[in-house]
This record gives structure tokens, C-alpha cells and sequence, in this order.
């Protein structure tokens, strides 16, 4: 029965690929609007299998922290270097500790990746 | 006429010499790079291995640091399938993540060092440059059953966190 279980059952994807994203030590600056601070991140994806990305701001616990993104969840193209701007409201500048990316992963994909990866820069 | 043009084109250029500064920031940044692919074995019908020695191939990661002192890396092995012909509730993962190489001879304390919590492995990564983490993952059936036929697959969640 076990011969029949394909041979070698794929965990994880053959092909060399990176993700990046700086700066390490974000710094919080107020925005044009009252009671709202923003930083400024930048992704790079040398991913060819990944396409997308998510954001997430966290405390020191890793709880979610409330943030606002043009776009929480976004599509990267394989090379592609993205800057994109983080708001957080006035009260959670003392709370949020971490701003991670990770990639996210196709279910069905022919590239058949399967290692998820994640960069957190942290605010000092 | 002739004689004005051919006056000009003998004189010499004058021009206002300027620095002209080349600027760059190398900022610290850390990079993960899904350096091998790992395979699943199966030695018999109720394991799924990476073992070498059962037709499996561990995943390596590599993680490469600019600034030394500033990240961790953490890699979690699989506690289930992503992709799996049925769900099943009985399946009994184990992992383990370790030091497959390193650039540089100031990391060869990196794997005595490593700190495991759950399906976790944490390293400390006190030096600048590349480290590569390999992660084992063995996945048994339970009462020894049969996996059904099919494809199987599982994720491996490589992290690099700021210190």
C-alpha cells in the first residue's frame, strides 16, 4: 500500500529564494493627521515562488496590534522592491513592538513551496 | 567668419571643477533564503520522514545577517499537513532544527546555544553572515495505519525577528 503513497512526497520547494525587509529599527514620526504615526518599510521579494505578502503590527506578546496599510495582505512580483507606509493611532505607538511580513503561501501552487518565511523589524 | 568658428573651436573649454560625491547606506537587514528543498520519504506505510537514510532530504534555510548582534532566527517545524488526501486527526508529528553550516568559525557555538520551545528552535545570531539551519520533520500514523495514497505536504515557518 505504502509503495503507492508517491515516492518522494514533497515538504518543501527546490528552488533558492529570499525575503527581505528593512529597515531593522523602524522609528514611529507623526503623520499629516492628528493622533496618527506612521514609519515607512521596505519589502524586497527574490521569491520567485511567493507572490504575497502580509503585514502584521504586534506587541511585545505578539497580540495583534490595530494598524492601517493601503493594503494589509499585498502582491509583490518576483524582483520587486516595494515601500510601503504603516499608520498607527497615537495610543499603540507605546505598545507595538513588532512589524513582521510573511509570506503567503498558494494551497494549490505547481511550484509546490512550502516554507513559509517571516522578517520582523522591531521599534526600539 | 571661418576664422571666428575655428577661434572657438581651439579655445579651450572652461569648466568649474566639482565633487562629485558618491553616496550609499548599507542599513542591517536580515535575509531568509529557502536554500533546499526537503522531501518526504516513506520507509513504510505509516511514516513520512526527511531522513537521508529513508529517501527524505531535509530542508535547509539560510539566514544571512548585515549586522551582527541584531536577530534571531527561528524556524518551526510542522505540527500537520497543508495539503493531505484526507484530514486525519491521528497523525503524530516530530522535528527537530539544527546548524547545517555556517560562514563564518565565530558561529560554531550557534547550535549549543539554540534554545527549543515547542516546535520551535531559536539561534541567536551574535555574528554577521550566513548561517544555514536544516529542519528534520517525521510525520507517523497512528495504531501504525496506512497513509492513503496521494500527495503530502507541510510547511516550515523560517523567521528572522529583530532583536
Amino acid at each position: 500500500m505504502y509503495r503507492q503513497v508517491i515516492a518522494a512526497l514533497i515538504l518543501l520547494s527546490s528552488q533558492a529564494a529570499a525575503h527581505e525587509m528593512t529597515p531593522t529599527y523602524p522609528k514611529w514620526v507623526p503623520s499629516h493627521m492628528d493622533g496618527v504615526w506612521k514609519t515607512t518599510m521596505e519589502m524586497f521579494n527574490k521569491r520567485s515562488d511567493v507572490e504575497w505578502y502580509e503585514i502584521g503590527v504586534f506587541d511585545e506578546n505578539w497580540n495583534p496590534v490595530n494598524f492601517v496599510t493601503s493594503y494589509r495582505l499585498f502582491s509583490m512580483p518576483h524582483l520587486s522592491r516595494v515601500k510601503f507606509d504603516v499608520y498607527i493611532a497615537t495610543p499603540d505607538v507605546a505598545v507595538a513592538e513588532y512589524i513582521c511580513s510573511k509570506s503567503k503561501l498558494r494551497l494549490i501552487s505547481e511550484q509546490k513551496t512550502m516554507v513559509a518565511s517571516r522578517v520582523c523589524s522591531r521599534f526600539k | 567668419m571661418k576664422i571666428l568658428i575655428a577661434l572657438l573651436a581651439v579655445t579651450p573649454c572652461v569648466v568649474g571643477a566639482v565633487d562629485v560625491p558618491i553616496e550609499g547606506t548599507v542599513q542591517s537587514r536580515c535575509t531568509i533564503d529557502t536554500d533546499t528543498a526537503g522531501v518526504y520519504g516513506n520507509p513504510n506505510a505509516y511514516t513520512l520522514t526527511t531522513a537521508a537514510a529513508d529517501g527524505g532530504v531535509q530542508p535547509i534555510t539560510r539566514f544571512d545577517v548585515t549586522l551582527a548582534d541584531a536577530y534571531y532566527a527561528k524556524v518551526t517545524h510542522p505540527d500537520s499537513f497543508s495539503t493531505a488526501p484526507t484530514a486525519n486527526a491521528t497523525v503524530t508529528f516530530t522535528g527537530e532544527t539544527e546548524v547545517s553550516a555556517v560562514g563564518d568559525a565565530a558561529m560554531s557555538g550557534y547550535e549549543a546555544a539554540k534554545t527549543t520551545f515547542g516546535n520551535s528552535t531559536q539561534f541567536d545570531l551574535t555574528e554577521s553572515g550566513s548561517v544555514w539551519l536544516k529542519t528534520s520533520s517525521v510525520a507517523t500514523n497512528g495504531g501504525d495505519k496506512a497513509f492513503p495514497s496521494g500527495t503530502y505536504r507541510s510547511i516550515v515557518v523560517a523567521e528572522c525577528i529583530a532583536k
